[in-house]
C-alpha cells in the first residue's frame, strides 16, 4: 500500500508541477530559514554552557545608584577580592583582570632579545589568578593553574601559541614582552576556549604581575575606584544557591562601601547563564544578545515555516477539487477514509521530505553568510546530529501541519459528489478559511515590510545625522600610551606636518565619538560639587582642528602637557542653566580633587557615543600622560599614499610598538553594527516572507483563473470587458491585504516604538511609512495576481466553453 | 439476492418536494441480468446508486444478502458494498496517474490482499480480458472501448456477487458497446449478478429481465 501511495505521489508531484514547484519552493525556503534561525538562537543560548557545573558559576556585580539614575558595572574595586575571600571563606572566589588592547612582543628563548614579531591583541590579554580556574575549570595541556600564583609567568591557549611560536607545544620556556614593558615567561598552555564562550582569553598572565605594575595595568588597590576590566567570579558550594546570600552581600556592601555623595554602590550575584544576555552590564565577549532578540528571531521562523505551511494548505484545498474524481473513484472502489487520509498525508510527506532536503541544502549554502548577520564568527555546521533531529521534527511537525488539513478535507469528500465533480473551490473548505489564511501571511510580511522601513530609515537617519564633527578622511592611530610613546609624539607629529596631504594631528586620550565614559564628580564657579557626572576627554590643542570640532564662545587651550584650562560643550551649560555661553568664559572648574581651572572655549555639541545615548556634559583638556590615540586628518588625494606614509613615519619614530589603524567613519559605522545587522535581517526575512506569499497568492489566483474559466467565458460572451474580468479577480485580494494591513500596522507599530525606544536620536513612525509599506504590497499583490487575471481575460472565451 | 421495498427519496426545494423516487418496489435475484431503462431523470442513475449503496434514501427498507441496508451505519454499508459490488460507470473513472495494471489492482489493496496474491489476482484478470500487453500504459493511451475493458475488469477483480454498471456503453461506438454486452453475458452466464442502466433498447435485450422507470416510479 505504501508503495502504491509513493509512486502515487510521485506521478501526481509529476503531473502538477507547477503546484509542486510553488509548493516545494516555498516549504524549502521556510525550512532553510528555520535551519539557519535555529543554528544562530542555539549558538547563542549556548553561550558559557560548555564548563562542567556552568549554573554554580556567579559574577559579582556592582550597582551603582545615582540620584538621576541606576547604573550597572561589571567591576568591582580591586580591594573587594580580599574582602569577599573573607567574608565569604567557604566560596571559591576567582579573578579575571583584562588587559586587551596592549601590545604583545615575542622574545622567544632569550628574554633580552630584540624582536620585530609585536601585535597589538584587541582581545584575550587577561589576566587571572589560580582561584579563577578553580571557578572555571578550563582544561589545561600543559601545566596548570597553580602557576598563576607566580608573578610574570603567562598561560596561553593553543592558538595564541600557535601564532607566536608557530606550535603551542614549543611554546612553554619561552618569553613575551607586554606593552615593551614586562616580560612574562610561558608556562603553561590552555586548550582553546570555545568561541561561544564570554571569556576569550588568548593570552593569560598571573594577577601577581599586574599586582606589581599597578600603574601600568590600573592595578588601583583603592575602594573608591572601579573598573569594568577587573571582575571577580564566584563557584557557589553545590548546597548554597545565590538567594541564600543575599542578605550577606547587602551587609557585605553596607560594611565596605561608604556612602559617597554622588552614588550608593552595592553588590550582588549574576548568574554565569545571564552574562552573555544581560545587555546592562558589559561581558568581556565581542557581543551580548538579548533573550528578546533570541525571541524574535525564533518568532520570525516560526512565521516563515507557518506561512510556507499555509501556503500548502491553501493550495492543496484549492488542488483538491481536481482530484475529487479521483477520490470518488477510490471510494467507491472500497478506500476507506483512513487510507486516504494516509494517502494525502503521504504525498505531503514526500513533498516535505523534498522540501527538507532542499532547505538543508540552501541552508548550508547560506551558512558562511551568517557572520554578516549575526555576531557568529565561528563556522556553523547543518551537518550535526542536532540539527539534523531538529531538521526531521521540523519536517514531521509540518506535514502535520500542511497536510493534515488537507488531507481531512479531501478524504472527507462524499464519493458520489466526488465523481460528480460537483466541487467547487468555494465549496472546498470553506472560503473564509482560506481567506483567513491569506489575510495571517499578507499580515506577516506586511509587519515585516513595516519592521524593514523603520529599521532602514532610522539606520539612515542616524548615518546622516550631523555628530557635530568631521568624521571623514581621519585616520586614527592607536597604541600604548606609556612616557616612552609621549616623548616621541612631538618629533612624529612634525614629521607627519611636513607631508602637505597631512592636514592636522592630534592626540588625545579618545577620539571624539567613542564608547568610553570617562566620567567624574565636578565643581564649577567655586561652589559645592554638582550632583551629576561631569564627562572627561582628554586632548591637545589641534584636537578642535583635526576633528573640526566648532566652537560657540572662546577658543581652544593652547599647548601644554597638564592641564590649563577647560573646554566643555553646550550640554554642561544648559544642564548649569546658564543660557550665554560668553558668560562661562574664565570661570572657574574642578574636577574630582584637582585644582580649579578656568574654562577657555565652548563648543557645539557633538556626538561623544553612539546615537543610543544623550549628549553628556563634557570638558576636554590637556593631559599628555594619557595620550594614547593620534587623529590623522588627511586630505582626499592621493589617500592610500598618505596612510602608507603615515605608517611609514610611525615604524620610524616606534619601531618597537604596534599600532591599531581605523578610520574614524568606519569606527562610527561600527557602533551600529549590531543595528545595521538586525536591518539587513529585516531586509532579508521580510524579503522571504514575501516571496512565500507571493508563492501562495499566485498559486490560488492561477488556480482561481482555473476553476472560474467557464465564469469568464460566460461572462465575456454576456459582455465583460477585460478590465472588468482583472478587476473581478484583483478585487478579492486587494480586500484582503487591506484587511491584512489594518491587523499588521498597529502591531508593527508597537514593536518598532519600543526598538526605537533604545536610541536617544530617532525618527518617528509616522503615518508616510504605513502608506509605503500597503503601497509596496499592493503593488506586489497587484503584479502577482495581474498577469494570470489578465490572461485569463484574454482568453477565448468560445474555447473555454467548448471545454464544459 | 436483494429487495427494495417503498423505497422513496426526494429533495426539498422551498415548499416543494421533489421526488426522484416514488415508492419502488423491486426484487432481485441470484444470477438474473436486469436492464434499468427509462427517459433522461426518470431516477435510473439514482436507484443504481442506491443498489450501490452509494447514496441513501429517505423512506423504506433495502435488504442485501440478508442484511437490512437501511439501518445499517456508513462504516459498515461501505464493508458490505465493497465486498459483493462492483461498479462499471459510463466515463470509465479510472484514475489517469495510474497504469492499467494498478488501476487494477486498487480494490485489492483497499481490501488488503497479500502482495503476491494480488499480482496473480491481476495477471489472471489481465489474461482474461486478453490486455496483457496493455499492463503499463496509463488510461489515456488507451482508447474507449479499452478503458472500458479495464473499468469492468477493475470492477471484477474482488469477485464481486453483483456488478452494478450505469451506462457502460454510453461513451462507446456501437461496435465496442457490443462486445461490452457481450462480455456482460459471458459474466452472467458464469455467476455473477449484473444490473445495469442503459438507454439502448437493443443493449437492454441482452439482459433477462428490463425495469422501466418514468418519474421516479416502475412501470407496471
Amino acid at each position: 500500500m505504501i508503495r502504491n501511495y509513493l509512486t502515487m505521489a510521485f506521478r501526481n508531484l509529476k503531473r502538477h508541477r507547477a503546484f509542486a514547484f510553488i509548493n516545494i519552493s516555498g516549504l524549502a525556503v521556510g525550512i532553510a530559514s528555520c535551519i539557519v534561525l535555529f543554528l544562530v538562537v542555539k549558538y547563542e543560548l549556548g553561550y558559557d554552557r560548555f564548563l562542567p557545573g556552568n549554573e554554580k558559576i556567579f559574577h559579582v556585580v556592582t550597582r551603582q545608584v545615582y540620584p538621576d539614575r541606576v547604573h550597572y558595572q561589571p567591576g568591582v574595586p580591586v580591594p573587594a577580592l580580599a574582602a569577599l575571600r573573607n567574608d565569604f571563606p567557604e566560596i571559591t572566589t576567582g579573578t579575571l583582570h583584562n588587559q586587551s588592547g596592549r601590545q604583545v612582543t615575542v622574545l622567544g628563548r632569550d628574554p633580552n632579545a630584540k624582536s620585530d614579531q609585536k601585535f597589538i591583541e584587541d582581545s584575550g590579554i587577561m589576566f587571572a589568578d589560580p582561584q579563577f580556574f578553580q571557578v572555571f575549570p578550563f582544561p589545561w595541556l600543559q601545566g596548570s593553574a597553580s602557576m598563576l600564583s607566580e608573578p610574570n609567568v603567562v598561560a596561553l591557549t593553543e592558538e595564541a601559541g600557535d601564532k607566536y611560536f608557530g606550535s603551542w607545544k614549543q611554546a612553554v620556556g619561552q618569553y613575551i614582552m607586554i606593552d615593551n614593558a614586562v616580560t612574562l615567561k610561558v608556562a603553561g598552555i590552555l586548550q582553546n576556549i570555545p568561541a561561544n564562550s564570554d571569556f576569550p582569553m588568548g593570552v593569560v598572565p598571573s594577577l601577581v604581575t599586574s599586582k606589581n605594575n599597578p600603574d601600568l595595568f590600573g592595578y588601583n588597590d583603592d575602594w573608591g575606584s572601579m573598573s569594568s576590566n577587573f571582575q571577580v567570579f564566584m563557584r557557589l558550594p553545590e548546597n548554597v544557591s545565590p538567594a541564600s546570600l543575599d542578605n550577606r552581600f547587602a551587609a557585605f556592601s553596607k560594611k565596605y562601601y561608604r556612602p559617597g555623595t554622588q552614588s550608593v554602590k552595592s553588590n550582588y550575584l549574576q548568574p554565569l547563564s545571564e552574562v552573555h544576555f544581560d545587555r546592562e552590564i558589559e561581558s568581556f565577549g565581542d557581543h551580548s544578545v538579548s533573550r528578546s532578540t533570541l525571541w524574535t528571531l525564533s518568532l520570525i521562523g516560526v512565521f516563515i515555516i507557518l506561512m510556507a505551511c499555509i501556503n500548502f494548505v491553501n493550495m492543496s484545498t484549492a488542488q483538491a477539487v481536481n482530484r475529487s474524481r479521483e477520490i470518488g473513484i477510490r471510494k467507491v472502489l472500497g478506500g476507506k477514509r483512513s487510507s486516504l487520509f494516509g494517502q494525502m498525508m503521504g504525498e505531503t510527506g514526500v513533498m516535505v521530505f523534498i522540501s527538507l532536503l532542499l532547505g538543508l541544502t540552501i541552508a548550508a549554502l547560506c551558512l558562511p553568510y551568517v557572520k554578516y548577520v549575526a555576531s557568529i564568527q565561528e563556522s556553523l555546521s547543518v551537518f550535526n546530529t542536532e540539527v539534523l533531529l531538529f531538521a526531521l521534527a521540523l519536517a514531521v511537525l509540518v506535514t502535520f501541519l500542511a497536510g493534515s488539513y488537507p488531507a481531512l478535507v479531501v478524504s472527507g469528500f462524499k464519493p458520489l459528489l466526488a465523481l460528480k465533480n460537483k466541487f467547487s473551490s468555494a465549496s472546498v473548505a470553506g472560503v473564509s478559511l482560506r481567506r483567513v489564511l491569506v489575510v495571517t501571511q499578507f499580515a506577516i510580511s506586511q509587519a515585516l515590510i513595516i519592521g524593514t522601513i523603520v529599521a532602514v530609515s532610522q539606520m539612515g537617519a542616524i548615518k546622516q545625522a550631523n555628530i557635530g564633527f568631521n568624521k571623514d578622511a581621519v585616520m586614527v592611530l592607536e597604541a600604548a600610551g606609556d612616557s616612552v610613546v609621549q616623548s616621541r609624539q612631538d618629533a612624529f607629529k612634525s614629521a607627519l606636518l611636513g607631508n602637505p596631504q597631512v592636514k592636522g594631528v592630534s592626540f588625545s586620550s579618545d577620539v571624539p565619538s567613542s564608547d568610553n565614559n570617562w566620567s567624574n564628580n565636578f565643581a564649577f564657579d567655586h561652589t559645592e560639587d554638582q550632583n551629576f557626572h561631569l564627562f572627561m576627554k582628554y586632548a591637545d590643542e589641534d584636537y578642535y582642528k583635526t576633528f573640526g570640532i566648532e566652537f560657540v564662545a572662546g577658543h581652544a587651550y593652547s599647548k601644554s602637557d597638564s592641564i590649563t584650562g577647560w573646554v566643555v560643550n553646550e550640554t554642561l551649560l544648559s544642564k548649569l542653566g546658564i543660557k550665554d555661553p560668553q558668560s562661562v568664559i574664565g570661570k572657574d572648574l574642578r574636577t574630582g580633587a584637582t585644582q580649579w581651572k578656568p574654562i577657555v572655549g565652548v563648543v557645539k555639541d557633538f556626538r561623544t557615543n553612539s546615537m543610543r545615548d544623550n549628549i553628556p556634559p563634557l570638558a576636554i583638556g590637556t593631559w599628555k600622560q594619557v595620550y594614547s590615540a593620534a587623529g590623522i586628518k588627511i586630505s582626499g588625494d592621493n589617500f592610500n599614499a598618505t596612510t602608507a606614509f603615515v605608517q611609514d613615519q610611525w615604524n620610524k619614530y616606534f619601531p618597537e610598538y604596534a599600532n591599531r589603524t581605523s578610520f574614524m567613519d568606519e569606527r562610527i559605522a561600527d557602533f551600529y553594527k549590531q543595528e545595521d545587522q538586525l536591518a539587513l535581517l529585516y531586509k532579508i526575512f521580510a524579503g522571504i516572507a514575501i516571496f512565500i506569499s507571493c508563492l501562495g497568492l499566485y498559486g490560488l489566483v492561477s488556480f482561481m483563473a482555473v476553476q472560474r474559466t467557464r465564469e469568464v467565458g460566460i461572462r465575456k460572451t454576456l459582455g465583460a470587458t477585460v478590465p472588468q474580468i482583472v478587476y473581478l479577480f484583483s478585487r478579492e485580494f486587494t480586500v484582503l491585504v487591506v484587511v491584512a494591513f489594518a491587523v499588521a500596522a498597529p502591531l508593527a507599530w508597537y514593536f518598532m516604538n519600543r526598538w526605537l525606544e533604545n536610541f536617544t536620536y530617532k525618527i518617528t513612525v509616522g503615518p508616510g511609512i504605513f502608506l509605503l509599506a500597503i503601497l509596496i504590497s499592493m503593488t506586489i499583490a497587484w503584479i502577482t495576481v495581474g498577469y494570470k487575471s489578465i490572461r485569463a481575460a484574454l482568453a477565448n472565451p468560445v474555447k473555454s466553453l467548448r471545454n464544459e | 439476492m436483494l429487495e427494495l421495498r417503498h423505497i422513496y427519496k426526494w429533495f426539498n426545494s422551498g415548499n416543494n418536494r421533489t421526488f426522484l423516487l416514488k415508492d419502488i418496489n423491486l426484487r432481485i435475484n441470484e444470477g438474473e441480468f436486469v436492464s434499468i431503462m427509462g427517459p433522461s431523470g426518470s431516477g435510473k442513475s439514482t436507484l443504481l446508486n442506491i443498489i450501490g449503496m452509494l447514496d441513501g434514501f429517505n423512506e423504506g427498507e433495502y435488504e442485501f444478502l440478508g442484511e437490512s441496508v437501511h439501518s445499517l451505519k456508513d462504516k459498515q454499508k461501505s464493508s458490505l458494498y465493497k465486498k459483493h459490488i462492483g461498479f462499471v460507470f459510463q466515463a470509465y473513472h479510472l484514475i489517469d496517474e495510474l497504469t492499467v495494471y494498478e488501476n487494477i489492482e486498487t480494490p485489492l489493496i483497499y481490501q488488503d490482499i497479500k502482495s503476491s496474491e494480488r499480482k496473480a489476482m491481476v495477471a489472471d484478470m489481465l489474461d482474461r480480458f486478453q490486455i496483457v500487453g496493455k499492463k503499463d500504459l496509463f488510461p489515456t493511451q488507451l482508447s474507449g472501448g479499452q478503458q472500458q475493458l479495464v473499468g469492468i475488469a477493475r470492477a471484477l477483480i474482488a469477485r464481486p456477487k453483483l456488478l452494478l454498471a450505469d451506462e457502460p456503453t454510453g461513451n462507446l461506438n456501437s461496435k465496442q458497446g457490443e462486445e461490452i454486452m457481450e462480455l456482460f453475458s459471458e459474466l452472467n452466464k458464469s455467476g455473477v449478478t449484473i444490473i445495469q442502466v442503459t438507454h439502448s433498447e437493443k443493449n437492454a435485450e441482452f439482459g433477462s429481465r428490463i425495469i422501466h422507470l418514468l418519474d421516479g416510479m416502475i412501470e407496471k
